[in-house]
């Protein structure tokens, strides 16, 4: 069942609560499509996009400051209790997850604009295709993870952890390419590195998204200790 | 923040208006006496079962359960009306008073029936003493206040105990160092923060083994309320605390545990930790939230 943030008989209650329910699913709404962007900025090595990245990384931390700051003025004001507080709680929780991801989004712009000689390694076709796969993968499960925010809806934001599964299988067979490229072929040993460095970030990305879906099932009352965990469970890379 | 942008571009829907989800699931209607949540406790001071109260042919109170722990605060909250107040004074048989009232069920301090016939109704509130919403001082001097009680119980054998009794109840209140230099000055001649704390000393002077608070700090300002919450923490580690609160900031900062009542039916039972940030019922669940009527 869907939940609720209004109903208060103080009605301006229901207009702070939903006006900061609204702002973070908005800055959710734009971190999809900064990892989009990113994304698509490594994988056909666009500097143009990773630019446009790295300019509104800006605004998402706009969006944390604000959202953190109105938190903290409803809690003043109206000291929520019981789901509100939740809400409350959760809402400021998903804000940071969605900061996270955003920050792991700049990582693949700053690998593009990056002119060193460790850095900016311009992936070949197939890690370009891993990448692509890897931050669709992420993408959907941001989105899902968003929706069921957006809807309060904890049934729908479970359909995250089953994803999450799926991408850490992606990406444990991902890095098992990569060094497999990496042994055959020496020169490209720092071009791998970077590339499992990028693996890791959408894969990071993944984890912030179901992390943002656990917070959606506290909202819903769901006091399971495990759900706080943002330690992802260990990778085999063995081949 | 170009919010509406952002989700557009994203392929967000929002809905502008009426995000609730239609339809909220129908309450099932109440069934008196099937509380949520644990009514018992181990070794409880206060073990009441299907307590029901008439005032006439209102039905005030209907089939309560519910223990009250020794070194504990009970808050009990709900909205006007929904009997809590009526169920405190059940506990130290203050409802006798009233004409028209009738108590029915079972009421056991310390395992004995406080409607058994052999109990003595004086005695019985002094072991369960009562702070009311409005501090009332008797018209008498500071120390007369706190020592009328121990002098009609005869706990004191002289003046010294006597004066011992005094000492230790205001000590005890967090009043002794503001009045010890004026004794004598009538009690109405203090703040109503003062009065409260002067209520409180009366109440402990004579050994009660529960106190029952009706609304204690809704006539005082924040400071006298913080003192007297201050005060409840000190005193629960020797007396059982049951308090009435409309305030639920108030019965989340001071009780252990809390009940909610609704039109004469105690809903919920539970851990204060836990019926403010997670309750059951829904009932519960819309008046702390505020969405209650």
């Amino acid at each position: 069942m869907a939940l609720s943030l209004e109903g208060h008989t103080a009605r301006a209650f229901d207009g702070d609560l939903s006006a900061l329910h609204i702002q973070a699913v908005a800055m959710g709404a734009l971190v999809i499509e900064q990892v989009q962007v990113a994304v698509n900025a490594y994988s056909s090595w666009d500097r143009t996009a990773a630019t446009l990245v790295l300019e509104r990384e800006r605004r998402v931390n706009l969006y944390d400051a604000e959202i953190e700051e109105a938190a903290l003025q409803l809690i003043a004001r109206r000291q929520p209790m019981a789901q509100d507080l939740r809400a409350v709680f959760a809402i400021d929780k998903v804000v940071t997850e969605l900061e996270r991801a955003a920050d792991e989004a700049k990582k693949l712009a700053l690998a593009v604009l990056a002119e060193s000689e460790i850095h900016g390694f311009r992936p070949g076709a197939a890690t370009a295709r891993e990448a692509r796969q890897l931050g669709r993968l992420a993408v959907v499960m941001t989105r899902t993870a968003l929706e069921a925010f957006d809807h309060l809806d904890p049934t729908a934001a479970a359909a995250v952890v089953e994803q999450d599964q799926e991408m850490d299988a992606e990406y444990a067979a991902a890095l098992r390419r990569i060094l497999t490229r990496a042994m055959e072929d020496a020169r490209q040993v720092q071009a791998a590195i970077e590339a499992a460095f990028i693996m890791r970030s959408l894969e990071r990305i993944g984890d912030h998204a179901r992390n943002i879906a656990r917070h959606v099932g506290f909202i819903g009352g769901d006091f399971d200790p495990t759900a706080t965990g943002v330690i992802p469970p260990p990778i085999s890379v063995k081949s | 923040m170009e919010t509406a942008v952002e989700l557009e571009r994203a392929g967000i829907n929002l809905k502008p208006s009426g995000r609730m989800p239609d339809g909220e699931v129908a309450l099932a209607p109440i069934e008196s006496g099937k509380t949520v949540g644990n009514i018992e406790v181990e070794d409880p001071i206060f073990r009441c079962r299907d307590v029901d109260v008439y005032y006439g042919a209102k039905h005030a109170i209907k089939k309560v359960g519910i223990d009250v722990a020794k070194s504990q605060v009970l808050a009990m909250i709900g909205p006007s009306g929904c009997g809590k107040s009526t169920f405190l004074r059940c506990l130290n048989r203050m409802n006798d008073t009233i004409e028209g009232a009738r108590v029915e069920g079972s009421i056991l301090l310390d395992g004995r029936d406080i409607h058994d016939k052999k109990q003595d109704v004086v005695q019985l509130r002094a072991r369960v003493g009562m702070v009311f919403q409005k501090p009332n001082p008797f018209p008498k001097s500071i120390y007369e206040n706190v020592a009328y009680g121990p002098r009609i119980h005869g706990l004191a054998a002289d003046r010294v105990e006597l004066d011992e009794i005094v000492h230790n109840s205001l000590q005890r209140a967090g009043l002794w160092e503001e009045v010890k230099d004026r004794l004598q000055n009538p009690g109405t001649s203090l703040s109503g923060g003062q009065q409260q704390r002067l209520c409180i000393a009366r109440t402990i002077a004579v050994n009660p083994e529960v106190i029952l608070m009706d609304e204690p700090c809704s006539a005082l300002d924040p400071i006298a309320t913080a003192r007297i919450e201050d005060l409840m923490e000190e005193l629960r580690q020797s007396y059982a605390i049951v308090i009435v609160t409309h305030s639920m900031q108030q019965a989340a900062r001071v009780s252990q545990r809390t009940a909610y009542f609704h039109l004469g039916d105690l809903i919920e039972v539970g851990e204060t930790d836990r019926i403010f940030t997670n309750p059951r019922h829904k009932l519960t669940e819309d008046y702390i939230t505020g969405r209650f009527g």
